[in-house]
C-alpha cells in the first residue's frame, strides 16, 4: 500500500518532469544551431549590430510575385531611413530600439503595372519588441483595374525582371510555389495542434469529457510564454519551459479543484461538457481581463532561416517543429513501453475493466491531465511563436483541435496525431484556392464530410460505434 | 452619483435583445431540454435565419412575410443538412459539427468577397423597413424616464412578445401531446422509444427543425431595431442560451422566458456597479477591463447552475435534466 | 408447466439439431453475420423460432446473444445475413418498422424512461395514436378519442401486472423488478404477436420472478410467441418448449429442455464447466475470465446504446 502513495504521487510529476527536459534539452541543442542556420541561408540579411529589425516585403496581388526597386521609408522620432526593395521584392531595416514605427511605401516608386497599396494600410505603424528580428511590414499591391489588368504579359515581365525568382511565368510551377510552402508551414501548424489534440484525446478517452476549456489551457501555456520572455525579458528557453510546466501545473489543479470533486459526485457526461464550456468562457475573459484584448508579439527572430526553392522558415518554425517531434515520440514512448502508458490505454479502452484489474484509474486520469497541460502549454507558446498570440488564441484553435481529433477518431492518441496534421495541411493550404478569412471553414467543412462517410474517424474501429 | 441604471436595467424586462433570447432559448429548449439533442450551434441557426431575412428584404425587395417564409426555409434547410449525417451518431458529434457549422456561417458572412451580399463584418442595416412599414402606432415618444421609446421600438416590442408568449403556448400544447411524449422519451432513452415503434430521427429532426426556426425568427426581433452584426451570433451566443435555459429550467416551457429576462437584468445590473465602480474608484480596474467582466460573470454562473442548481430556477428538482 | 409429447413433437420436423427445421416457424434466419474488429459476434447458419411458442436462448456470457436479438431487431446491421419475421424478410428494416409489424422486444439493462410517470410510459407502446403527429399534435380534437382508449388498455395492462397503483408515478420511482414488468406492460400495449425478452430476469428478486414467470406463459396462452435470454437454468427449465444454445456466436445446440439441460457434453462445452458452480468457488483466474466476458457483453451492450 505505502507503495502506491509513492507511485501515486511520482507519475504526474515524472511526466512532468520527463516533458520539461525533453523540451529544454532540445531548445538548448538549437541555440547554437539556429544562428549557423541563419547566416547560412542565403537570405539578404545585412550584418547590423542592431538587435531589431523590420522586414519589409512587396508582392503583387494578382501572382504573388515579389516586386522590386520600390522605396520604402520606416522612421521614429529622430531616426529614419529609405530602403529599396530587392530582387526578392524584400528589404531588411534595422532599428535601433523597440517602439512603434511608422513604414511609408513611396507610391511614385512602384514599378508601372505593378499595382497600388490599398488605402489605409499605408503608411502604416509597426511595433517592434525588444529582440525581434524580422517584424513583419509585407506589402501586397492591388492591381489598379481589378481582374482585368494582370494580364500574362505584363506578370512575365515583371518576373523576369526579378531575375531570380522568375518561375512566375509557368502556371504549373507557380502553382507548386504556391503551394509546396503551404504544405510545409502546414505540417508545422499540424504538429503545433497534435500537441493539444492528443490531450484532448487522452482526456476524453480516460474521462468521457468533451473539454471545451482545452483552448484555454493552449491560451495558458502561450500567455505564460508571453509573461517570461517579453515581460520577464528572459531567453526563450525558459520561457517555453515555464509554459510547459505551469501548464502541467494548471491541469493539475483544473483536475484537482474542479473536474476531480465532479467525478467524484457522479457528474454526468453532458453536464460535465457544459462545465467546461463555462470554464473556457470564464477563464478566455479573464485572460483578456489580465492581459488586455491586443495581439501579443513574443520577441523573436523573424527573418528565415531556411530557404529550399520556395519555402521559406524562420528558425522558430523549425525549432518548434522539431520540439514537437521528439515530444511527440516521447509520449508514443510513454504510451506505448511504460506502466502508467499502458495504465492510460487500458483505462481509455474500458474503465471499469481496469479499475477491476487493479489500476488506480483516478491516478491514471491525474497523469493525463498534467500531460494534457503540459502538452497544451507548449503547444500555446510555441503557437505563439508561430503566429502571434491572444487571449483567444486557444479558443479560435478549440474547433480545429476537435476537428483533428474527430477526424482520427475519437480516444485514440495517434488518431489525434494523424488527423492534427491534415487539418493543419488542409487549412494552410485551402488558402490558395479559398479567402484567407475562410482557413478554418475547410477544416471544419472536411470535419463534416468526415463525419459522413466514416464516423469513427481515420484510424478509429468501427465497433466504437453502434 | 448615477442610479438610472437600475432603470435601465429594469428596462431589460421588455427589451427586443431579451425577447429574442427568450425565443431562442425556447428554441434550444425543444432541442436540449425536451428531445436531448446537443445542439451547440444555435447561434449558426440564428445567423442563418437573420441573413435570409435581411437579404432577402434588402436585395430582393420581399414583403416581411415573404421574408419571414424565407427564414423558415433557411433554417430548415440548415437543420436538414446538419441533421441527417449526425442525428444517427452518438449525441456529442451533433454538438461539435452544430458549433463548427455555425462558426463557418459566420466566417463566411463576414468574408470580403461577400460583401456586396452580406456587408461583411459589418452586418447589414435597414432589414427593419418591411416591418416599420406595417407599425400602425402613431409617432411619438412613449414611456417614462431614461426608459423612452419611439413608435417603432413600442412596435416590435408588442409584436415581439405577443408572438413570444404564443409561440410558447403552442410548444406547451406540443409537450403536453402525444407528440410531446414521443419527444421526451427520446430524451431518457431512444432506443426504448425505437423499441416501441417510433421513428426516433423522423422526431429528432423535427425537433432540431422546431428549434432551428425559433432561433432564426429570434434573430429577427433581434435586428429589427438595431442591425445584422455577424459577430454577435458567435459561440458565444449559443453559450449565453445555454446558461438562460439552465438559469430558468432546461426541461420547462417559461423557463427559457425566465430566464432571458434574469440573465439581461443581471448582467445589466452587473455592468451598471461596474461602472460606477470604475468611476468612482472602488475597484482597481480600468473601463476597458469592464467588458470581459460580464463574460467571465456568465461563465462562472454556468458552471454554478450546472453543479448546484441543474433544475433551474423554477424547474422542479425532480424534473432536472440531469438526473 | 411441462408440455405433451404431442405439443412437443409438433414443434419440428426431424430430430433435435442446429438449425431444425420447424413445423410452423415464425422467424426464419440465414447465413446472420456479425463482427467486432475481426471477431464473429454472431456467426448464424440457420435456425427458425417456432410460433406460439416459448423459446429460450442461452450460452455463455459473450455467446452473442444480445448481439443476435439486436440483429433480429433491426437494432444492429449484420456484415451479412437475411431473415424473415411471419413469412416476410425484414433484414435491413430498421428497428422501428420491426416494432410496428409486431416484433416488440426489451432490454437487458432496463430501459424504463425514468423522468415520465408509469402511465405516460404505458401510452407511448400504442400505436396509431394521431397525436403523435406534429401537425395533429396542436388540435387535441383529433387524438383525445384515441388517448381515452390507450389510458383504459393501459390501465388494464397495469392491473394485470400489479403496478396500477404506480400508475401517476415516476417511472424512477419503482424497484427494479417493477421496472422489468413495466417494460413487458408497455411493450403489450401494442398487441405484439412476438415478444422477445432480453433476460427477463436479471436483477428480479425472487419474490417477483415467480410472477414474471406467470406473466411469460400468460402470453403464450393468448396465442403469442416468446424468444428469450437467459441465464437461469432452473427458469429455462420451467416454462421453455424449446432451447437453443449459442456459444462464440454459433448455435451449437437446440433441443427440448430436459434433454438439453442433461446433455453433459452441452453443459461442458457451452455453458461452461462452471455454470452452476458458486463465483466464490472459482480461482482467481477464472473470476478475472467471467469479468472479462461480462464486461466484453456489457460493453457491446452500451456501444449499442452510444448509437
Amino acid at each position: 500500500m505505502r507503495h502506491d502513495t509513492t507511485r501515486r504521487r511520482s507519475g504526474p510529476a515524472a511526466l512532468l518532469t520527463v516533458i520539461a527536459t525533453a523540451a529544454f534539452a532540445l531548445i538548448l541543442a538549437f541555440a547554437g544551431a539556429a544562428p549557423a542556420n541563419a547566416a547560412s541561408s542565403p537570405s539578404p540579411s545585412p550584418s547590423s549590430s542592431a538587435a531589431q529589425s523590420i522586414q519589409v516585403w512587396i508582392r503583387k496581388a494578382s501572382d504573388r510575385s515579389d516586386v522590386p526597386g520600390v522605396k520604402v521609408t520606416v522612421s521614429q522620432g529622430s531616426f529614419s531611413q529609405t530602403v529599396t526593395s530587392g530582387d526578392d521584392g524584400k528589404a531588411l531595416v534595422p532599428v535601433p530600439a523597440a517602439g512603434t514605427y511608422k513604414v511609408d511605401l513611396d507610391a511614385s516608386s512602384v514599378p508601372e503595372g505593378a499595382g497600388t497599396v490599398p488605402t489605409g494600410l499605408n503608411p502604416r505603424q509597426v511595433v517592434v519588441s525588444a529582440g525581434n528580428q524580422g517584424v513583419p511590414a509585407y506589402y501586397i499591391l492591388v492591381a489598379p483595374g481589378g481582374g482585368a489588368t494582370p494580364t500574362p504579359g505584363a506578370s512575365g515581365g515583371a518576373s523576369s525582371g526579378a531575375g531570380g525568382g522568375g518561375s512566375g511565368a509557368d502556371s504549373g510551377a507557380s502553382l507548386f510555389d504556391l503551394i509546396a510552402p503551404r504544405i510545409v508551414t502546414g505540417l508545422i501548424f499540424g504538429l503545433l495542434l497534435a500537441l493539444a489534440s492528443i490531450g484532448v484525446s487522452l482526456i476524453y478517452g480516460t474521462t468521457g469529457l468533451n473539454n471545451f476549456a482545452h483552448g484555454e489551457l493552449v491560451t495558458f501555456g502561450a500567455l505564460m510564454g508571453y509573461v517570461f520572455s517579453a515581460v520577464l525579458g528572459l531567453p526563450g528557453v525558459v520561457a517555453i519551459i515555464a509554459a510547459t510546466v505551469l501548464g502541467g501545473v494548471f491541469g493539475y489543479v483544473q483536475d484537482l479543484g474542479l473536474w476531480r470533486p465532479l467525478r467524484r459526485r457522479g457528474v454526468a457526461l453532458v453536464p460535465l461538457m457544459i462545465v467546461s464550456i463555462g470554464l473556457s468562457l470564464a477563464l478566455r475573459y479573464l485572460f483578456q481581463f489580465i492581459f488586455g484584448a491586443d495581439q501579443l508579439v513574443l520577441p523573436a527572430d523573424n527573418r528565415a532561416a531556411f530557404i529550399l526553392g520556395p519555402v521559406r522558415l524562420r528558425s522558430t518554425d523549425i525549432i518548434s517543429a522539431v520540439i514537437c517531434i521528439v515530444l511527440l515520440l516521447l509520449v508514443a514512448f510513454v504510451l506505448l513501453r511504460t506502466r502508467i502508458g499502458k495504465a492510460t490505454r487500458a483505462v481509455s479502452d474500458n474503465r471499469s475493466l481496469a479499475a477491476a484489474s487493479g489500476i488506480d484509474v483516478e491516478r491514471v486520469i491525474r497523469t493525463v491531465w498534467v500531460g494534457a497541460g503540459s502538452l497544451a502549454g507548449l503547444a500555446g507558446v510555441l503557437i505563439g511563436y508561430y503566429q502571434s498570440l491572444r487571449w483567444d488564441t486557444g479558443a479560435s484553435i478549440l474547433l480545429l483541435i476537435f476537428a483533428a481529433v474527430t477526424l482520427g477518431g475519437f480516444g485514440t492518441a495517434f488518431g489525434a496525431l494523424v488527423g492534427s496534421l491534415v487539418i493543419g495541411v488542409i487549412t494552410d493550404v485551402s488558402t490558395v484556392f479559398i479567402p484567407n478569412n475562410l482557413k478554418y471553414v475547410a477544416a471544419l467543412v472536411v470535419l463534416i464530410a468526415i463525419l459522413l462517410v466514416r464516423p469513427q474517424g481515420i484510424l478509429g474501429k468501427a465497433s466504437r460505434i453502434g | 452619483m448615477d442610479f438610472s441604471f437600475l432603470l435601465l436595467a429594469l428596462g431589460q424586462i421588455i427589451s427586443p435583445q431579451t425577447i429574442a433570447y427568450a425565443l431562442a432559448a425556447l428554441g434550444l429548449a425543444v432541442q436540449f431540454g425536451f428531445t436531448g439533442l446537443l445542439n451547440f450551434g444555435q447561434a449558426g441557426f440564428m445567423a442563418i435565419g437573420g441573413y435570409a431575412f435581411a437579404i432577402t428584404t434588402l436585395h430582393l425587395g420581399f414583403p416581411f412575410w415573404l421574408a419571414v417564409l424565407a427564414t423558415l426555409v433557411a433554417t430548415t434547410v440548415m437543420a436538414l443538412v446538419l441533421g441527417i449525417p449526425t442525428l444517427r451518431l452518438r449525441a456529442d458529434y451533433l454538438a461539435i459539427v452544430t458549433i463548427a457549422a455555425a462558426e463557418i456561417v459566420r466566417y463566411v458572412v463576414k468574408t470580403p468577397d461577400l460583401i456586396p451580399l452580406t456587408g461583411g463584418s459589418d452586418g447589414l442595416n435597414g432589414a427593419a423597413v418591411t416591418f416599420d412599414a406595417l407599425n400602425p402606432i402613431p409617432p411619438g415618444s412613449y414611456g417614462f424616464g431614461p426608459l423612452r421609446y419611439d413608435e417603432n421600438d413600442l412596435w416590435i416590442i408588442l409584436v415581439g412578445w405577443i408572438f413570444v408568449i404564443l409561440v410558447a403556448l403552442l410548444v406547451r400544447q406540443l409537450m403536453k401531446s402525444p407528440w410531446g411524449r414521443v419527444i421526451k422519451g427520446i430524451r431518457e432513452d431512444e432506443d426504448a422509444v425505437r423499441s416501441l415503434g417510433k421513428n426516433v430521427f423522423s422526431y429528432k429532426m423535427q425537433s432540431l427543425i422546431l428549434g432551428g426556426a425559433l432561433g432564426g425568427l429570434a434573430t429577427i426581433i433581434n435586428i429589427i431595431p438595431t442591425s445584422l452584426q455577424p459577430d454577435n451570433y458567435g459561440t458565444q451566443t449559443t453559450f449565453f442560451l445555454l446558461t438562460i435555459i439552465l438559469l430558468g429550467g432546461a426541461t420547462t416551457v417559461f423557463g427559457p422566458l425566465v430566464g432571458a429576462i434574469v440573465f439581461w437584468i443581471v448582467l445589466s445590473l452587473a455592468d451598471g456597479f461596474l461602472s460606477l465602480a470604475v468611476q468612482y474608484h472602488w475597484l482597481p480596474i480600468t473601463t476597458i477591463q469592464q467588458g470581459p467582466v460580464r463574460f467571465i460573470i456568465v461563465g462562472v454562473a454556468l458552471m454554478l447552475i450546472v453543479i448546484f442548481r441543474p433544475s433551474g430556477l423554477i424547474g422542479k428538482k425532480r424534473e432536472a435534466f440531469f438526473a | 408447466m411441462p408440455d405433451t409429447t404431442t405439443e412437443r413433437a409438433a414443434l419440428i420436423e426431424g430430430a433435435p439439431a442446429p438449425g431444425v427445421k420447424k413445423t410452423d416457424p415464425i422467424v426464419v434466419a440465414d447465413g446472420v453475420q456479425r463482427t467486432f474488429g475481426g471477431v464473429h459476434a454472431v456467426d448464424v447458419d440457420h435456425v427458425e423460432i417456432p410460433r406460439g411458442a416459448i423459446t429460450a436462448l442461452i450460452g455463455p456470457n459473450g455467446a452473442g446473444k444480445t448481439t443476435f436479438f439486436n440483429l433480429l431487431t433491426g437494432f444492429d446491421k449484420p456484415n451479412h445475413g437475411s431473415w424473415s419475421f411471419d413469412g416476410k424478410p425484414i433484414g435491413g428494416v430498421p428497428a422501428y418498422k420491426v416494432a410496428r409489424r409486431g416484433m416488440i422486444r426489451t432490454f437487458q439493462l432496463t430501459k424504463a424512461l425514468s423522468m415520465l410517470s408509469v402511465m405516460e410510459n404505458m401510452r407511448l407502446g400504442a400505436q396509431e395514436q394521431p397525436g403523435e403527429n406534429i401537425a395533429r399534435a396542436l388540435v387535441p380534437a383529433l387524438w383525445r378519442g384515441r388517448e381515452q382508449q390507450i389510458t383504459e388498455r393501459a390501465q388494464d395492462l397495469l392491473a394485470r401486472f400489479k403496478l396500477d397503483t404506480k400508475a401517476d408515478d415516476f417511472a424512477a420511482s419503482l424497484s427494479g423488478g417493477q421496472r422489468k414488468l413495466l417494460e413487458m406492460a408497455r411493450a403489450l400495449m401494442s398487441d405484439p404477436t412476438m415478444i422477445m425478452l432480453d433476460e427477463p430476469m436479471a436483477g428480479v428478486n425472487p419474490a417477483l420472478t415467480q410472477s414474471l414467470l406467470h406473466h411469460i406463459l400468460d402470453l403464450k396462452a393468448t396465442g403469442m410467441t416468446v424468444l428469450f435470454v437467459e441465464h437461469d437454468m432452473h427458469v429455462v427449465r420451467e416454462i421453455a418448449d424449446w432451447v437453443i444454445v449459442m456459444a462464440e456466436g454459433r448455435i451449437v445446440a437446440e433441443g427440448y429442455p430436459d434433454q438439453v439441460m442433461s446433455d453433459q457434453a452441452v453443459i461442458d462445452a457451452y455453458l461452461g464447466s462452471h455454470h452452476d458452480t458458486d463465483l466464490g468457488d472459482l480461482s482467481e483466474e477464472q473470476q478475472a475470465e467471467l469479468l472479462d466476458e461480462t464486461q466484453a457483453e456489457v460493453e457491446r451492450e452500451e456501444e449499442r446504446n452510444d448509437g
